[in-house]
């Protein structure tokens, strides 16, 4: 299709014109932390500042605990993707090569799962983890974490497995491979791709969670995570703005890094199955 | 003797028989049925036995209450429930439709083959990876009461002749929660119609050319009808999201002003964490979950499948 100047023009036009608009608010992010307190208490609005304030970032990585939290998001976010992946490889694999009585069931119980809202299940989830004293232990993440993600990764994993030939199994276990050796050596190092945008797409759920650890760690700073140590920087009278955009750079960077560099990886995590 | 015994042994765990295909099915999927479980079907077992149960703050292994429909009926006569229905659905609406019009057209946009067309998808689409509570950082800064930029920008614009109390206006709260979740929303709808629109052959569209079809000709019999599977699937799921969306709401409004946000998903979780009714907070949660369900199913209908 050959476009005249003007549609090229108008195209391009549209499409700078949209991107503005949708990454404006992660603009005014930055152009927040780089602020004095002055300017941004001033109207009409700096649309960028005269003099950045760079050390913003070294003030408050200085002045919070970040690297705590970031650190305590990462172990929840691989602890809870490790467990998760363990048991949803094999189960996606034995519902995507095994005709089992359930199978259906099985779909049924993940469309359900994928309804949970949150706020439900933190309730017995809450006093299941009061009753063995694990409330304020980063544990209670890993297993509520893994609540959200198992359900979706055996299902995207089993789509994965579906798109491998069969035959490449049988292959290997007329050539004496047993049924687990054909999985391990023959389909998972083939499956990568796939097992590693489920696990990235895993992680990044994990990464965003609030509720989970609003309601178990509120009362244990030293585990908090990201997302809850962020939100008590929003003080009761009055809140540094400046302050709190730069620490949610340092927080919003992992995930907009994978994104960036991955996106091929997350984006066929999400659209999996989409276009049956 | 003891060689056919041992072999026979053997025999029995040799799971490349082809009679026991199916053990090694079930032993596959064992780990992760009982993780399910474990951390789901008992819990949620446990949080429907919760909201029959007049109880304020539930121990486990404590004596169990007696039966009692109290919760539901406390919910059905209470104002709150209504009103947290009302708003559910209108944010619901709002929301989805949202999301779905600036995804879907979002998506039509960086289809087009253009110079720098990946940087351009990559963009339009950075609101998915950044955190919902960073987000919400942004928005409710964005919508402070007395610096925000939008009330600034409202009144250059004249909409308003003074910065609008975003936090305590009810109207203006309800809109601050939606615009916040439609700019988290709306990518995924963009990343799957994009899926959708590249699985759809470009034949269909030189032939419809050739006929003499219309680019809106073409939209409307072409690109409508082969994206509207995964449209349906995109809407279902984000529906689900802004059903059960806790974050955004909690962090930016609280549920306020004058329970003005107060979605199901906030009540259930201030029922039991602030509160501390757990035994109504389940049953808000039930019945919500149940809702989910239904709306769901009706939506999909015989597609459901294609959600899982």
């Amino acid at each position: 299709m050959r476009r005249t100047l003007a549609q090229s023009l108008a195209l391009y036009a549209t499409v700078i014109f949209t991107l503005v608009m949708i990454l404006f608010p992660v603009y005014w992010l930055l152009v927040t932390a780089l602020s004095t307190t002055d300017e941004l208490y001033r109207l009409p609005p700096t649309f960028w500042p005269d003099n950045p304030q760079w050390d913003v970032f070294a003030r408050v990585w200085a002045a919070k605990p970040i690297l705590l939290w970031l650190w305590n998001s990462m172990l929840a976010a691989v602890g809870s993707v490790a467990l998760s992946m363990l048991v949803s490889v094999s189960a996606g694999y034995a519902l995507s090569r095994y005709s089992m009585r359930g199978g259906a069931t099985m779909g049924l119980f993940v469309l359900t799962a994928k309804m949970l809202p949150a706020t439900l299940l933190v309730i017995p989830l809450f006093s299941i983890f009061s009753s063995f004293g694990l409330i304020g232990s980063l544990w209670t993440l890993v297993l509520a974490h893994s609540t959200m993600i198992i359900p979706f990764a055996t299902w995207m994993l089993k789509g994965y497995f579906d798109t491998i030939p069969k035959e490449l199994e049988q292959a290997a276990m007329v050539d004496g491979c047993s049924p687990i050796g054909a999985m391990v050596r023959v389909v998972l190092p083939i499956a990568t791709p796939g097992l590693a945008a489920t696990a990235l797409y895993a992680f990044v759920l994990s990464w965003a969670d609030y509720a989970y650890a609003r309601t178990f760690l509120v009362n244990s700073p030293d585990n908090w995570t990201a997302n809850l140590g962020i939100t008590t920087m929003q003080g009761e009278y009055v809140t540094y703005w400046n302050d709190i955009a730069a620490a949610s750079v340092f927080i919003a960077l992992p995930i907009i890094a994978i994104y960036l560099f991955l996106e091929r990886y997350l984006v066929g995590g999400l659209t999996a199955g989409a276009e049956k | 003797m003891t060689d056919t015994v041992q072999a026979g042994r053997r025999k029995f765990f040799d799971l490349a028989r082809p009679s026991r295909q199916h053990l090694l099915g079930y032993i596959l999927i064992a780990p992760a049925v009982l993780m399910v479980a474990a951390i789901i079907v008992w819990p949620l077992i446990l949080a429907i036995d919760l909201s029959f149960q007049q109880v304020k703050i539930p121990r486990l292994g404590g004596a169990s209450r007696p039966f009692s429909v109290s919760n539901y009926v406390w919910l059905f006569s209470s104002q709150e429930f209504w009103l947290a229905c009302w708003v559910t659905l209108k944010l619901v609406i709002v929301v989805t439709a949202g999301s779905v019009g600036v995804g879907l057209s979002t998506a039509l946009l960086v289809n087009n083959r253009f110079e720098g067309r990946t940087v351009a998808r990559l963009g339009m689409a950075l609101p998915w990876a950044v955190p919902e509570i960073i987000a919400v950082v942004i928005f409710a800064w964005m919508f402070d009461t007395s610096f925000g930029l939008f009330g600034w920008l409202a009144i250059k614009l004249g909409f308003a002749d003074q910065m609008i109390p975003w936090v305590s206006s009810s109207t203006a709260a309800f809109w601050a929660v939606a615009i916040t979740m439609v700019w988290k929303g709306f990518p995924f709808v963009s990343i799957m119609c994009l899926a959708g629109l590249q699985s759809i052959p470009s034949d269909y569209y030189a032939a419809a050319k050739v006929d003499g079809a219309s680019s809106f000709q073409r939209f409307r019999w072409i690109t409508m009808p082969l994206l509207m599977p995964v449209l349906g699937v995109t809407l279902v799921l984000t529906l689900l999201w802004v059903f059960r969306d806790f974050s955004i709401i909690k962090v930016l409004t609280g549920g306020g002003p004058l329970r003005s946000t107060q979605t199901l998903s906030i009540m259930t979780y201030d029922q039991a964490f602030q509160y501390h009714n757990f035994g109504r907070a389940a049953a808000v949660g039930v019945l919500t979950l149940v809702i989910c369900i239904i709306a769901s199913l009706l939506m999909l209908g015989r597609r459901s499948k294609s959600i899982y």
